[in-house]
């Protein structure tokens, strides 16, 4: 994988993997580690909230090591361990959704409803989250892994199983939604 | 390739890349977990074996072999088409599947799917009681459908009771319905 963060300094991850492998638990804390926090930033950034975020991550971590040998390329553990972790949050976004939807359930009336904004200007980073939050869900996924994680459209695809148009898309419309809600928070 | 970003873009990603803390604590629990949980071992043998069928290959082929392949597949189909001697399908029961979008601002509905060829005027949803929702019933056969709610002409919508579609390749959000033959889901 080409991706600028997902490949791995000093002991490789091939070498922990293997001793995962062979009983070894503690080189499984090694890597723990060594993704906590990356991939604890799409998390944060993808779910809104550090409670689920740290809830989601665990859980990735954990089915990871269930599935460590399922690990097709333990070279490539890391991005295989950051679709376990795409997957995980998509379906505690869905829930969180769904959640969200017994009380409102029509996009267009979210669009159009009276901007809440973030109260009293807030800083750059409530405003941020802010607009974030308001992504759909495809779109915000698709922007964190183009322009936070920098991967390239080929690894996204992998990681999604969406197609590269489709992906190129989702990261288009994020970027205009995101410029017209920073525009228009700005504004009040 | 270079792709330049608009200013507001490039000032949003860079905030969001900025690095973030997740409590060390993280790694004891996810230690604790895994601690009651076999080692997972590594690959086993027949793994190894259906990773190395599953991986692609690149086949190089003269004209005349091509032909020749061709030619043995075409023959090789024939005589399976002769052997073939059940030309009525077994029957499969359809069942009623009610779809429900709740949509209070909507003018008009139509449920749009794999069942119906993605013909918006085939399938209109019917606006219930409450005004805010939208209802059809649709016999349907086992299989896997795609499908989404095509609202005011112009607004694909995904089912948010249901899966998304993952392999959503038109960017138009899609959901999934698999039909069994005794449940769905």
């Amino acid at each position: 994988m080409r991706s600028r963060g997902i490949h791995s300094v000093g002991t490789s991850d091939a070498a922990l993997v293997r001793r995962v492998q062979t009983g070894d638990t503690r080189a499984y804390a090694d890597l723990v580690a060594r993704y906590r926090d990356r991939l604890g930033r799409y998390a944060l950034h993808m779910l809104g909230n550090r409670e689920d975020a740290e809830e989601v991550l665990q859980d990735a971590f954990v089915r990871a090591y269930r599935s460590l040998s399922r690990c097709d390329d333990p070279e490539r553990f890391g991005a295989w361990l950051y679709g376990i972790l795409v997957n995980r949050c998509r379906t505690a976004g869905a829930r969180a959704a769904r959640r969200a939807r017994r009380f409102v359930n029509d996009p267009a009336a979210l669009e159009t409803a009276p901007l809440a904004g973030p109260d009293g200007r807030a800083d750059w980073d409530d405003t941020v989250r802010w607009a974030l939050a308001r992504l759909p869900s495809e779109s915000r996924e698709a922007f964190l892994l183009k322009h936070v994680e920098e991967l390239e459209y080929e690894d996204m695809a992998r990681l999604t199983g969406a197609g590269i148009s489709a992906l190129k898309m989702r990261v288009k419309r994020a970027r205009e939604q995101l410029q017209a809600m920073l525009k228009e928070a700005e504004r009040v | 390739m270079f792709e330049p970003m608009d200013d507001v873009i490039e000032r949003i990603a860079r905030h969001l890349r900025r690095p973030v803390q997740v409590d060390p604590a993280l790694d004891g629990r996810v230690m604790r977990e895994i601690s009651a949980l076999p080692t997972p071992g590594g690959a086993t043998m027949v793994g190894k074996a259906w990773r190395w069928l599953r991986r692609p290959r690149q086949f190089t082929l003269t004209p005349l072999g091509g032909l020749a392949a061709v030619a043995a597949l075409a023959v090789a189909l024939l005589l399976f088409r002769r052997d073939s001697t059940s030309p009525t399908p077994p029957q499969v029961a359809s069942r009623a599947f009610q779809f429900v979008l709740v949509a209070p601002r909507a003018a008009r509905v139509s449920l749009v799917g794999d069942f119906n060829d993605w013909d918006a005027t085939r399938t209109p949803m019917q606006r219930t009681g409450s005004d805010a929702l939208w209802t059809v019933v649709v016999p349907l056969e086992p299989g896997r459908y795609h499908y989404a709610f095509f609202v005011d002409g112009s607004r694909w919508l995904a089912d948010p009771s249901a899966p998304v579609a993952r392999d959503d390749d038109y960017g138009a959000p899609s959901s999934v319905l698999t039909v069994g033959g005794g449940g769905d889901s």
